[in-house]
């Protein structure tokens, strides 16, 4: 029965923001359509590429850090688009999926949207940690009925603007896409991470609906079990996991395609390839350096010896880069303070190779190659001397929309390369060892978007002004992503945006209730002021949904009556002509609401149609579906024969297999050394400023104390991680690498 | 989770009366003398000293505008635009002014020539207003105005017949100002909260050196009057609290200030406009709740000569002049106008009302449109022909807004720009922005000249020294939101070299001024028609509107002759007076510094300086 259930809502999904609505109709008390719910109430039929999925991701315990970086790289296209191509474009019936398997897991997964009221009031803390085990965390409560949206009256205390809310609303609203499966086999590949980041968006993209929740159980367990430092509950660092991730995506990739070249060559002798091997091998060595295309840049430091005056150039290459902060400046300084020449002296001298010995130089680093996706890490995390521990610098730090490089070599191609903030990691809290992370992410057609664990919620573009940083400012920027673009873009992007703002400027004019609610706060009203208008700052409101209306499907119909608009606003200000304009605009209006109700109807006509049909789709599609299951079931069984046999034949080189992980893991308990040598994948680590030698120096003193002295409210944390000593042993090897990073790890 | 505590602003005290304790109160200015290197700006003429620093108490909020503490940072509620302290500097008494030397007409002629003579200029010559203006700080005052080139050039909407009956109307007695109509300090209006007087007003008035500065300031909803001169400068004059409104903007009349009147405009976060008259207390509302345009103003200034219209920049795109004794009207584009704003989409400069419009009883006297992105300032030039508009799209635009047309545009290296400003004769203009770029640009050659490199941050305000500017070498000031001041000497013969050369060698010279002058020649094949909707006519049609950005390799990178951090906070504004510079900063700090004394007005010593500098 409830199974039956599920399959139901599954076959609903499409039309998830739209068939909300109805219930929501048939009873006032039903809770509003989300503020993301609304801006895709216009959304067509999802797309193939994945860029109108919206989708939260479930905390499972400070695992905020990787939500937000996974979000980040989601929406970076490209990037995207390669992992959903490489090894190759898996044909979608060859991969388990998490919503549309006809497997028992569905069910405990969709249960709790059946009762949102229940998983809301239920006691479940979003911060409790739990393992990602292969079952689902959440406690599926169930209640009779399962309504999708229940009209009881909320708990009074529940405040319902708290993101705690909203966060719980997305998971019971769902729905939730339980990743604790994985296809690596499909793609020809060994579990890795980025075989689970890859089942992660051909989950969203497959996924018929535009919002939901995804829950990557696998993925952080491949991370944890592959990373002692991001095994324990505690607050990580992002960039470090961002760091973290694209070099094993970079790994991943090379050691596929290593092993997949081995495997043509033992083609011939070897018959057991399965299906999906077959259909990856044509592509695959072609492209495997797709994360330096996107991510890589190169930097040349010129290191002049002062005594021979021999300048020394060496090419390093770099995935993101880390810049120091100063209290009030720049991204754009930052980035020129970074190449600016540094002395290296008394304890940093520099090895000359033509003196022969340690000798003062100078040196500097300047971009060479500009890569096509910049990361930028503000380094907010420093550790001071006089506190013997790290702290959050709450420097104010501004970064415009759009970006150009400085510190470019004098032979860099396209130096003057444009590129756009697409996307913004942001730290709240007050120190290094705890607080959460946010990502506000410009989309391609919805504008920027906060995503804040398993909550998505519009934002205006000047929303993304706000984590400057600053003294009392507690959320900060903490990773920037910018992407090359053009002039053209940049200018047809702007006027895009700005014509939505005037759109939307004329649709809050026709609804003045609607201008004044959202400013319920006292705001609106106050006093009874005759201006309740004028305290809209109207730009600014504007700007909220500014670029949320280029969708193609919206209605052309407000556009063009923004001056008419003006009209209504000025009712009350008495002047000949006014009576007349207020008529007209009037009629206009009750037009204007027949025309919408017109135009309504026939969308919900349209819809069920649509609906109708889609379901009609679905069941066929599931029968193909289940035959090609069956059929792939087969095929998958002999490629797991053959996987474990290449496994003994492969024997210890293949690291990442899954029986030597398991034998990894075990020793893990007793010592982490034996994992150090695996994080020589940090080669392309970031590259950071050393102006201040002795800070560097002091840095590594510091990371050979513990960290006994956090702030008081996680002295329970840091104890837990002051016994964790395995993890120390990690530390030092992982920056023994050459690698300044001004975060503690626990 | 800790919580930084902000620091906090206000003494937190009981506010006698006031419901629930633990209210915020008023709080005074305060004057600092700080002294020691750290407060001395050295350059090449000399060092200027800081002579004090005025803290401008910033007003607790309204009592019915408690602040709203929203303990989640994430918040997406939007809160409305605020500006950092502005001000508005006017000297009663017109000087003989030193820097009107350089309203060279000779050199901005060349500026001029570029537009060919409009065909309004023969019926201007007896334009009620301009004659109107000169006539008036003749009687007024018994001192003439400082002669502004503006006088040649026509008065803005003279053609326009139904303009002008309105403006010649009350123009039969130029020795009697007009005041707004209403009394600020009896007002009932909800949306000024408070008005505070200085308690010896009256006295002090009269004790007002007429060659001291005046200045008003805007604090968050606050707006003082400042009398800077004064030995007690911290006492303000008149402060006025209004309910929730911020001032963005202020701008002084220079053309009909007097020791007994002074116009002021201030544009508000609102999209309200007040007209203030501070010697009788009197105000006007314009724009009321945004009856034309509801969005926030974020720059305002009086038309250069013009008694009564003044030109303000609303943050959707709109330049709007309006005239300080009209009503409001609701606006509605006029017709034709705007069908062809709908159909010509690609209209650079959307006139929705001319100011040849015959529907003048109404504010406003004639509508722009440059984009629908926020314009963050403009600046007339000294020719009154021209205003330079830049915006956070990043687009920087000279229109000739006799004529209601769009000149040029341009581009800025990267990000939104945040400042504007002229040179004294006109030639260049100056602009800063978010690539922390301070750029000039040159009319003549109608390109980037240099790009000045030094600051940290964003560059919020730039100006022109004119005191220290002649016809080859040029003073710039700039402050930004690194909290720093930076100055730069220019020199025109620096300009000419050629500009490859005076950067770093880069290894393609030659190829990038053969692409230069390719991109220029594509510029003129795909160059967009000036708006065919112009009443005067096209005619710039030769000219190439819109200009690319200039590669970093082709352009002049300029280093700063000073560069110096003078406040804690951003800075947000720049003067430079005859006898100091003075910055102020986004928390109400406003600093003087005295310029050096022998470099003072000495115009040998300001070239060789400058030039060794350059």
């Amino acid at each position: 029965m409830a199974s039956f259930f599920g399959r139901l809502k599954a076959g609903n999904g499409p039309a998830s923001p739209a068939s909300s609505a109805p219930p929501a109709k048939k009873d006032p008390n039903a809770p509003q359509l989300t503020p993301l719910e609304k801006l895709l109430q216009d959304a067509g039929p999802v797309r193939a590429d994945g860029s109108d999925k919206f989708f939260g991701f479930e905390n499972f315990g400070s695992t905020c850090y990787c939500n937000s970086i996974v979000q980040c790289l989601y929406y970076s296209v490209p990037f995207r688009e390669q992992v959903i191509n490489f090894p190759a474009r898996s044909p979608p019936e060859a991969l388990e999926r998490p919503a549309t398997g006809p497997l028992p897991r569905l069910n405990t997964n969709l249960l709790p949207d059946a009762n949102a009221q229940n998983s809301t009031l239920s006691p479940k803390g979003r911060n409790s940690f739990s393992a990602p085990n292969a079952a689902s965390p959440r406690k599926p409560v169930l209640t009779p009925g399962g309504t999708i949206i229940p009209g009881q009256p909320q708990k009074p205390e529940d405040n319902k603007d708290s993101p705690e809310y909203k966060k719980k609303q997305a998971l019971a609203a769902g729905p939730v896409l339980s990743m604790d499966y994985e296809n690596s086999k499909a793609y020809g590949m060994s579990e890795s991470l980025f075989s689970a980041l890859k089942d992660i968006f051909e989950a969203v993209i497959a996924h018929p609906s535009h919002i939901g929740v995804v829950s990557p159980h696998k993925f952080l367990e491949i991370l944890r079990r592959e990373n002692e430092m991001f095994r324990t509950p505690m607050h990580q660092d992002a960039h470090e996991f961002l760091n973290l991730l694209l070099n094993e995506v970079v790994e991943n990739v090379e050691h596929f395609s290593k092993t997949r070249v081995h495997e043509i060559e033992d083609k011939d002798t070897n018959a057991t390839i399965s299906q999906s091997d077959a259909v990856v091998n044509g592509t695959a060595p072609s492209n495997i350096g797709w994360v330096h295309e996107l991510f890589e840049g190169t930097l040349t430091s010129e290191t002049r010896c002062l005594t021979c005056e021999n300048t020394s150039q060496r090419d390093e290459a770099f995935l993101d880069l880390s810049v120091d902060l100063e209290q009030h400046s720049s991204v754009t300084s930052c980035l020129r303070k970074f190449s600016e020449e540094e002395m290296l002296c008394e304890r940093n001298k520099f090895h000359c190779d033509k003196c022969g010995g340690l000798q003062e130089a100078e040196k500097r680093m300047k971009v060479k190659r500009l890569p096509r996706i910049l990361a930028l890490h503000l380094k907010r995390f420093k550790y001071t001397e006089d506190l013997q521990r790290l702290q959050k610098l709450f420097h104010r730090v501004v970064y415009p929309y759009y970006l150009r490089l400085f510190n470019t070599t004098d032979d860099a191609e396209d130096p003057d390369r444009l590129y756009e903030l697409y996307a913004v990691v942001v730290h709240i809290g007050g120190g290094p060892y705890h607080g959460h992370y946010v990502s506000i992410i410009k989309t391609q057609d919805r504008g920027w978007l906060l995503f804040d664990d398993e909550m998505v919620e519009p934002v205006d573009k000047a929303y993304v002004r706000r984590f400057f940083g600053g003294e009392d400012q507690l959320a900060c920027a903490y990773v920037l992503f910018y992407q090359e673009t053009t002039e053209e873009a940049m200018m047809k992007e702007q006027e895009e945006e700005s014509l939505a703002a005037a759109e939307q400027a004329a649709e809050v004019n026709t609804e003045p209730i609607s201008v004044t609610t959202p400013k319920a706060n006292g705001l609106g009203l106050a006093n009874g002021h005759d201006h309740n208008l004028a305290t809209t700052p109207t730009v600014e409101k504007d700007d909220q949904f500014a670029s949320l209306n280029h969708a193609v499907t919206a209605p052309a119909l407000h556009t063009g009556e923004h001056s008419n608009n003006l009209e209504h606003v000025a009712t009350s200000i008495p002047i000949l002509g006014k009576r007349q304009s207020n008529i007209a605009s009037k009629k206009e209006k009750a037009e204007r609401v027949k025309e919408e109700k017109e135009r309504k109807a026939m969308e919900k006509e349209l819809e069920k149609q649509a609906k109708a049909k889609r379901k009609e789709l679905e069941v066929q599609r599931r029968e193909l579906f289940r035959k090609q299951e069956e059929d792939l079931r087969a095929a998958l069984a002999a490629s797991r024969e053959s996987a474990t046999e290449e496994n003994k034949k492969r024997g210890k080189d293949g690291g990442a297999e899954l029986p030597e992980l398991e034998k990894d893991k075990s020793a893990n308990g007793l010592g982490s050394i034996s994992k150090g040598s695996g994080l020589s994948r940090f080669r392309h680590s970031s590259m950071s400023l050393r102006h201040k030698p002795k800070f560097w120096s002091g840095s590594k003193d510091d990371r050979k104390d513990d960290p006994e002295m956090p702030s008081t409210p996680v002295v329970a944390e840091v104890e837990q991680a002051a016994q964790g000593t395995p993890g120390k042993e990690e530390k030092k090897n992982r920056f023994s690498l050459g690698r300044k990073k001004s975060t503690f790890h626990l | 989770m800790f919580v930084l505590p902000p620091p906090p602003r206000y003494p937190v005290a009981g506010y006698p009366g006031a419901p629930g304790g633990g209210q915020l109160i008023e709080t005074n200015n305060t004057l600092t003398h700080p002294t020691g290197p750290e407060h001395q700006l050295v350059v090449g003429e000399g060092t200027y000293v800081l002579r004090d620093n005025l803290h401008l108490a910033t007003p607790p909020p309204h009592p019915s505008e408690a602040p709203v503490h929203n303990p989640n940072p994430l918040a997406t509620t939007v809160s409305p635009p605020t500006a950092g302290t502005k001000l508005s500097i006017v000297v009663v008494a017109p000087r003989q002014q030193s820097h009107s030397r350089l309203f060279r007409l000779d050199t901005a002629n060349s500026t001029r020539s570029q537009v060919p003579p409009s065909i309004q200029e023969s019926p201007n010559e007896s334009n009620s207003q301009a004659s109107d203006a000169g006539s008036q700080s003749v009687n007024g005052n018994g001192v003439t105005a400082a002669p502004r080139e503006g006088l040649h050039a026509p008065a803005f909407g003279s053609g326009n017949s139904a303009l002008a009956v309105l403006n010649g109307k009350d123009s039969k007695d130029p020795l009697k100002r007009r005041k707004p109509k209403s009394n600020i300090v009896k007002s009932n209006s909800s949306f000024v909260s408070r008005v505070i007087p200085h308690e010896a007003l009256t006295k002090r008035l009269q004790e007002h050196n007429p060659n001291g500065l005046y200045a008003f300031a805007n604090v968050n909803r606050a707006l003082q009057w400042l009398d800077l001169t004064s030995s007690t400068k911290e006492e303000h004059f008149t402060k006025i609290l209004f309910t929730k409104a911020h001032a963005l903007c202020h701008d002084v009349n220079q053309s009909t200030k007097g020791p007994g009147h002074v116009d002021i405009i201030l544009g508000f976060s609102t999209g309200d406009i007040i007209w203030y008259e501070p010697m009788s207390q009197k105000y006007t509302r314009i724009n009321k709740n945004g009856a034309i345009n509801s969005t926030a103003v974020s720059d305002i200034r009086w038309l250069p000569n013009s008694e009564n219209l003044f030109l303000a920049a609303h943050m959707d795109g709109s330049l709007i002049v309006y005239d300080k004794e009209k009503e409001d009207a609701p606006f509605v584009a006029e017709d034709q106008e705007q069908v062809q704003a709908e159909t010509e989409k690609k209209a650079r400069l959307v006139v929705k009302k001319s100011v040849n419009s015959k529907n003048q009883k109404f504010n406003p006297v004639s509508y722009w449109k440059t984009s629908n992105s926020k314009i963050n300032a403009f600046a007339f030039s000294p020719d009154c022909r021209h205003v330079a508009v830049v915006s956070e799209d990043g687009s920087f635009r000279i229109i000739d807004f006799l004529k209601e047309q769009l000149l040029h545009q341009y581009m800025s290296y990267y990000g939104g720009m945040i400042c504007v400003c002229w040179s004294p004769d006109g030639r260049y203009v100056v602009t800063g922005g978010q690539d922390d770029l301070v750029s000039i640009w040159s009319l003549e050659d109608s390109m980037l000249v240099a790009r000045c490199q030094g600051h940290n941050s964003w560059v919020t305000a730039v100006q022109f020294d004119p005191w220290r500017c002649d016809e080859r070498n040029y003073r710039i000031g700039s402050v930004g939101e690194d909290c720093r001041l930076l100055l730069w000497d220019f020199s025109v013969g620096m300009l000419h070299r050629p500009r490859a050369a005076s950067v770093r060698q880069r290894s393609s010279v030659t190829s990038a001024t053969l692409k230069m002058q390719r991109t220029r020649t594509d510029g003129s094949n795909t160059r967009l028609r000036s708006n065919s909707n112009l009443t005067s006519g096209s005619m710039l049609d030769e000219e190439e509107v819109v200009h690319e950005v200039e590669p970093r390799a082709r352009t002049a990178m300029l280093p700063p002759v000073m560069a110096k951090k003078v406040d804690e906070h951003p800075l947000c504004w720049l003067g430079f007076e005859e006898d100091c510079i003075m910055t102020s900063c986004s928390n109400g700090h406003i600093r003087t510094y005295d310029r050096p004394k022998e470099g003072a007005g000495s115009e040998e010593v300001s070239t060789t300086a400058s030039a060794s500098n350059a």
